[in-house]
């Protein structure tokens, strides 16, 4: 018995870093892939800790349960990668802060703070790949979309 | 089974009723030019109807109150018709009783019957008011012509004359509060008729308000009566034939009998325009002229002195009443003769000429002995004469000369307005009393009836009455001799449409002036008049019931008479003497004497009543008007805004939680399970 609980903490514990690494990641990132991956990342670790503890009481339910979170999730990334792609679209950005019009009326918009400027980036050695192959052709359309990447 | 009287009684206020309904929904569209004829016709059959009353009354109470007849002679005569039950309320009088006592008298009903009285008081007011309505009526036809509201001028005419008709005639207090007021509406909306005039409409508004201040009182004085009595009806609070009178219940408290004939004096006051509450009537001459004639002097303002006359057996009992109602009288029939002394407006001059002859009638009636309302009632009978003949002189005048009113302007119109002239000069003469015209009869009873009474009150309002009968003589002449005498004056506008008057308003005019020469000569040679009114039972139980033999001083009627006559040709002197040929410097120089004592602006100002009025009054209650409206604008309408407001402010202190960014949104949703968690494992 001491040595299941011991297995189940161990369990619990990722499960909570998962989440916990899920919520900070979602509240602190701003780019919304990162966003909707941090979610999935909380999802997970609810996942974690109830597989653990239905197979610590002996009971399928946790696991059943589990199961329907999974396919959930995958409507949910389908959905949400959707409309990330729409935004995306639309702005050319996957900067969350671009999307601020369901703020009230008289609330001020929300500008870029200042940083402080980042010490210029010396340029290092860094490894490269030989280019190989023919160059692929890329589409009007494609340049379009990722004028910003 | 015909009953002549109470065909009579009925017809006479329901013709006016009728025309007034016919002018008011057809006078407009269909009648305009013709809006005269229901009115004219209506008062006419009313004033025949009247006088057939009149006539009937007399034969019937000499049936029945005949020599032989004893206790119904004492009794006097009356006849009630009963149309039908407004409304009982069963046993809302009982006496000592509060709701599980034992009452000490049997439970009385709230009865309010519409009833109409015959007696001879109300059959001589009936002929008064239709005959003088009459003729006002016809003399309206040619002054009201041309004048865009010609149907609304009779259509409140004949309400008016439905509104008295019924005030004299009804037998319970109840309807004659309410008929009293119809009176005053008329009033408010004759003295308003050309409302497009801010004084007019200011003085209709002022005689509505001064008006409620004695109405007010009325209303007091009913309620007191019902409280008292435990009945409104005439009968049971007056006495008649068959009736209680307030002698015979006995358990009547004095000061109670005396605080109902205060209020109702107050009342009388309000609608007599008696000091206090005269400030009105001056002011209602606004009015057009044969309005200020019928109903601001010869019948409306009457309606107080008939009150207190058919109010006499409460105000026998009552000694300080008495003394009250004559002093106010008194004082008021002195101070109105001392202010018409100067006034220059024609018609204001008429006016103050009403308010204190009204205070001679009150002088009369504050005696409270059969002499004095006899004298009372016969001065209000052959007042509306001659001072509705004044008026509809003045009007005639002012139809001249294209509205100049001013005497300082006019001058020299006998020659130019020659009926107007003699009747004017006839409607003087009455008032100044002089023999053998109207006034000179009936205010020597007045004076006679003051006179001989004991108490030194009376004594001082003997001189007081006998001093206004100068002053009298002496502003009628000079209103008279500036007008009608002297180099002749006309104002430019007026020079070239002089004319005299048309047929339909001198006629008139000659009529009322041949009354104003014999109405009084003849009931006071015969003593009709004193005989018939005797009968009225109200007065008939109130003399009975002053049975206590009152001392009278020895005054003798040639003693009076030759008094009244010699002070009286004084003042007319006096007039002639200064406004009769031009001595301009005479009277410049005594009004400067005057001016320089104050005497003369006081009584130009009107005693500065209205400046009195508006500093005690007006000027608090504007004060008190703008404090309320400071606390509603400020402490009322402040917490209804600030209801308002409160959800305002904290939508402006929330607003800045939604700033629309996602991730603020975020960390609320993380914020608030963290609290929930807390909460629940806490």
């Amino acid at each position: 018995m001491h040595h299941e609980l011991a297995f189940l903490h161990n369990y619990l514990i990722v499960g909570a870093m998962l989440f916990g690494i899920g919520a900070v990641g979602f509240l602190a990132r701003r780019n919304m892939i990162v966003m909707f991956l941090s979610a999935e990342l909380m999802l997970q670790g609810v996942s974690l800790s109830l597989v653990a503890l239905g197979r610590f009481h002996n009971d399928f339910s946790g696991q059943v349960l589990v199961v329907f979170i999974i396919a959930v999730a995958a409507c949910e990334a389908a959905v949400a990668l959707a409309l990330v792609l729409a935004l995306f679209r639309r702005s050319g950005k996957l900067d969350i802060a671009v999307w601020h019009a369901l703020r009230e009326d008289n609330q001020p918009a929300f500008e870029e703070p200042d940083l402080p400027e980042l010490p210029a980036e010396t340029p290092g050695d860094w490894p490269r790949l030989t280019p190989a192959g023919v160059q692929p052709e890329i589409s009007p359309e494609d340049t379009e979309y990722r004028r910003d990447v | 089974m015909f009953d002549p009287i109470k065909t009579l009684l009925i017809l006479i206020p329901s013709l006016p009723l009728a025309a007034t309904l016919l002018t008011a929904l057809l006078g407009k569209r269909v009648l305009r030019g013709r809006s005269h004829l229901p009115a004219v016709l209506a008062v006419a059959v009313s004033c025949l109807a009247s006088l057939v009353l009149l006539f009937q009354m007399h034969v019937e109470a000499d049936r029945a109150t005949g020599p032989g007849n004893g206790e119904a002679e004492r009794a006097g005569y009356e006849r009630v018709v009963t149309l039908w039950n407004w409304s009982t309320v069963e046993g809302a009088y009982r006496l000592g009783g509060r709701p599980g006592e034992t009452p000490i008298a049997q439970p009385r009903d709230f009865r309010i019957d519409v009833a109409l009285r015959a007696d001879p008081l109300t059959a001589v007011m009936l002929a008064t008011v239709t005959f003088v309505s009459l003729l006002v009526t016809v003399y309206s036809i040619g002054y009201m012509r041309s004048d865009p509201g010609y149907w609304r001028f009779f259509t409140y005419i004949s309400l008016f004359v439905f509104s008295m008709t019924m005030l004299v005639s009804v037998n319970n207090f109840i309807l004659l509060y309410v008929f009293w007021e119809a009176v005053g509406l008329c009033s408010y909306l004759l003295i308003g008729f050309w409302f497009q005039k801010p004084e007019a409409a200011a003085a209709g508004k002022k005689a509505f308000l001064v008006n409620r201040v004695g109405d007010f009182g009325l209303a007091l004085g009913i309620f007191l009566i019902w409280t008292v009595f435990g009945s409104l009806d005439f009968h049971d609070v007056l006495g008649g034939p068959g009736g209680q009178t307030v002698h015979d219940t006995g358990h009547v408290p004095g000061a109670a009998i005396t605080a109902i004939c205060l209020l109702l004096f107050l009342g009388a006051c309000g609608k007599s325009a008696q000091f206090p509450l005269h400030v009105w009537l001056p002011d209602a001459m606004e009015g057009p002229t044969p309005v200020s004639a019928l109903i601001h002097a010869a019948t409306m303002v009457t309606a107080g002195v008939y009150l207190v006359a058919r109010c006499m057996p409460l105000f026998v009992a009552s000694v300080d009443a008495q003394h009250v109602v004559a002093a106010v009288g008194g004082l008021t029939a002195l101070m109105a003769a001392l202010i018409a002394v100067t006034q220059t407006d024609l018609k204001r001059i008429l006016a103050y000429s009403t308010i204190s002859q009204l205070g001679y009638m009150f002088l009369a009636l504050g005696t409270a002995t059969a002499a004095g309302v006899t004298a009372g009632m016969f001065h209000l009978f052959t007042h509306a004469f001659f001072k509705a003949l004044l008026f509809l002189g003045a009007g005639s005048v002012m139809h001249a000369t294209a509205g100049v009113i001013d005497v300082r302007r006019l001058g020299g119109l006998r020659r130019r307005l020659p009926t107007t002239n003699w009747t004017f000069l006839f409607g003087c003469l009455a008032l100044a009393g002089i023999l053998p015209w109207a006034g000179f009869w009936s205010k020597d009873l007045v004076l006679l009836a003051v006179g001989r009474q004991t108490a030194p009150l009376f004594g001082v309002l003997y001189v007081v009455a006998t001093l206004t009968a100068f002053l009298t003589a002496f502003y009628a002449f000079r209103a008279y001799f500036l007008t009608f005498y002297g180099t002749s004056k006309l104002p430019p506008e007026a020079e070239e449409k002089l004319h005299e008057s048309p047929r339909v308003m001198t006629v008139p005019l000659v009529m009322l002036a041949a009354c104003a020469l014999v109405v009084g000569a003849f009931f006071e040679l015969t003593h009709l008049f004193e005989d018939f009114l005797e009968r009225t039972p109200s007065l008939a139980s109130a003399s009975a019931a002053s049975g206590r033999v009152v001392p009278e001083a020895t005054l003798s009627q040639t003693t009076v008479a030759l008094t009244s006559t010699l002070v009286a040709l004084a003042g007319l002197a006096l007039a002639a003497l200064l406004y009769l040929g031009s001595r301009e410097q005479l009277v410049r120089r005594l009004s400067d004497v005057m001016d320089r004592l104050g005497l003369y602006r006081l009584s130009h100002n009107k005693f500065f009543f209205d400046e009195i009025y508006y500093g005690l009054v007006v000027a608090p209650l504007k004060g008190l008007a703008r404090l309320c409206n400071l606390i509603d604008r400020v402490l009322i309408d402040g917490l209804v805004n600030l209801c308002g407001r409160l959800p305002v402010w904290d939508g402006a202190m929330l607003r800045p939680l939604q700033n629309g960014m996602t991730q603020f949104y975020a960390l609320g949703m993380v914020l608030g399970i963290m609290v929930l968690i807390a909460v629940l494992l806490l």
